[in-house]
């Protein structure tokens, strides 16, 4: 298996990043700046910087198709961003919120954004042609505190959200005129705007980190902070689920999480690495972590003169050098997310972590 | 015209979104309330159990019917009767014990339950006044070289930090964090 690719961006915790569908370019919120890298010969050089947001930048999503790319901060306002001759042109969208926004992530179709925030709403964004503007709708009702991070089902109409309330909950998020009528499903058939789809807890009912739909949006997997990942198969509409897996680790909690395959989940978290889950309905069980033992540099530590050694001693009062975590991320991974062009199968995932690092991983 | 003092008016009060104005409880897992009386008969089941020298079965029982849905008296029962458990476990013996915990069904959450009453048993010995301790743990003791020294808190205190340091080494940081986080409690 190949090594990751790490990129060591800056001294500073990277909130949310996102790659263009090429690959080539890659946004990474950084304080109240998002900031453009294109690859280059020495991996990626710094390129351009998005300022706009006058608090710190919580999301950033780059439309694979469009290019446009969304972003959201804690000053409650979001921004689109479109590629012109002069650079970006901002615009501004009015989230209508009291509160910071959390998490932002364009649809599928690429005609809405979703932004969470802290004011237990979540926006659904589109734009309005006649008006030349954009229009925010808020969802709601049930949500009873902060959303933590939203993920939308491969028909752009059905949502999922993560709350700090202990709840996943699935909900449409359907706008006429916007969307095509979605086809029913197990989530539901007839979704008009904030219907709730499914809503679920887990038995600790802790803060909900993290929310995924599976490839084929019939199975959606949360992660939350009492360490556990659950995952959900709905049966059929207001059907209680066919089944409902829940695993609890050993580890610290997971922050992000993404499905590889239908049978594959990659979560990653507080325990600076990312952790591969295996299973189907009938159980869940973690694998193992992703791609650690080929890291470059690691073995360098093995090899010691016996000089090195007694100057270690007698400089630091021991030999090994112990300030560095054996991880390839040095803290807290932040976000997780597919890298790749979306729809297939992913096989490669990319994740971003406090320690200010992006590193691209193969499954 | 009256003065009111702006400042101190509650406004999430009259926000009626406001989670001021919301029954918290029905974001917590549903919990069975049951009566300090069970407990107890619980309680004495379990100490029959110990008594008959069973000491992994009394462990597995207790945190099997842990009461969430008891009242503080009842917690404080049921909290005891493990504690009388966990001491009565020798120190060799913790670690099989766990492992074969840990293996069977449901085993982990045990182990999580089993977390809660380590920091409920240190909570409430850090703190002074609370004595669960039996009165006559205020003389001599003649059995054990465990009292000698520190007395019974502390006595319980390192039966606890020597049972946290097993459960940890078999359940991992995830048995803390679902401790921590967990709104169930015992």
């Amino acid at each position: 298996m190949a090594p990751p690719e790490v990129h060591h961006l800056f001294h500073h915790p990277i909130a949310d990043h996102s790659f263009s569908a090429d690959q080539n370019t890659l946004a990474v919120a950084k304080d109240t700046t998002v900031e453009l890298y294109k690859r280059g010969p020495q991996g990626f050089q710094l390129k351009d910087e998005l300022t706009g947001h006058d608090k710190t930048v919580t999301g950033v999503d780059i439309a694979p198709n469009s290019g446009k790319i969304v972003t959201c901060s804690q000053d409650r306002n979001a921004y689109v961003w479109e590629p012109s001759p002069t650079g970006w042109k901002p615009t501004l969208v009015l989230l209508r919120l009291n509160r910071a926004a959390t998490c932002v992530r364009w649809s599928p179709s690429e005609m809405k954004f979703a932004a969470g925030s802290g004011a237990r709403t979540i926006a659904i964004c589109h734009f309005e042609e006649e008006d030349n503007w954009w229009v925010s709708k808020h969802l709601k009702k049930p949500i009873r505190s902060t959303i933590t991070s939203v993920a939308w089902h491969p028909n752009s109409v059905l949502l999922a959200a993560a709350s700090t309330d202990g709840h996943a909950r699935v909900f449409s998020s359907f706008i006429k005129g916007i969307d095509p009528r979605p086809e029913p499903s197990a989530w539901g058939e007839r979704l008009p705007f904030n219907t709730v789809c499914g809503e679920y807890m887990n038995s600790t009912a802790g803060w909900v980190h993290d929310v995924a739909f599976s490839p084929s949006g019939n199975a959606l997997a949360f992660v939350a902070h009492d360490s556990s990942l659950t995952v959900v198969y709905p049966s059929a509409p207001e059907q209680p689920p066919k089944a409902i897996v829940s695993v609890s680790t050993q580890l610290l909690p997971f922050s992000g999480v993404i499905w590889s395959s239908e049978s594959e989940i990659i979560a990653a978290g507080y325990d600076c690495q990312a952790y591969k889950l295996q299973g189907g309905e009938s159980g869940w069980q973690l694998s193992g972590t992703v791609a650690t033992k080929s890291r470059p540099g690691a073995a360098s530590g093995h090899e010691e003169s016996a000089l090195n050694m007694f100057r270690q001693m007698d400089l630091k009062g021991k030999t090994k050098d112990d300030t560095k975590l054996d991880t390839v991320h040095q803290n807290t991974i932040t976000k997780v997310r597919v890298y790749g062009p979306p729809g297939q199968g992913a096989s490669k995932f990319s994740t971003s972590g406090v320690d200010g690092r992006i590193v691209i991983w193969g499954i | 015209m009256s003065v009111t003092n702006w400042r101190t008016i509650n406004i999430d009060a009259l926000d009626p979104d406001s989670p001021y104005n919301f029954d918290l409880s029905t974001l917590t897992p549903s919990v069975l309330p049951i009566a300090s009386s069970e407990v107890q008969s619980t309680a004495n089941q379990i100490r029959q159990l110990l008594r008959g020298g069973d000491g992994e079965g009394a462990l597995r029982g207790a945190l099997d019917t842990a009461p969430y849905g008891a009242d503080e008296r009842g917690k404080e029962i049921h909290l005891a009767a493990v504690i009388e458990i966990l001491q009565s476990i020798r120190q060799s013996e913790m670690t099989p014990i766990l492992n074969r915990i840990y293996g069977s069904e449901g085993g982990s959450e045990a182990l999580d339950v089993l977390m809660k009453y380590i920091c409920r048993g240190m909570a409430q010995h850090s703190s002074p006044g609370s004595a669960v301790s039996s009165p006559q743990a205020t003389g001599f003791s003649q059995m054990g070289s465990r009292n000698l020294g520190g007395g019974e808190g502390s006595g319980q205190m390192s039966v606890l930090l020597s049972w946290h340091e097993k459960v940890v080494e078999v359940a991992g940081l995830g048995c803390i964090m679902r401790v921590m986080t967990d709104r169930r409690t015992v």
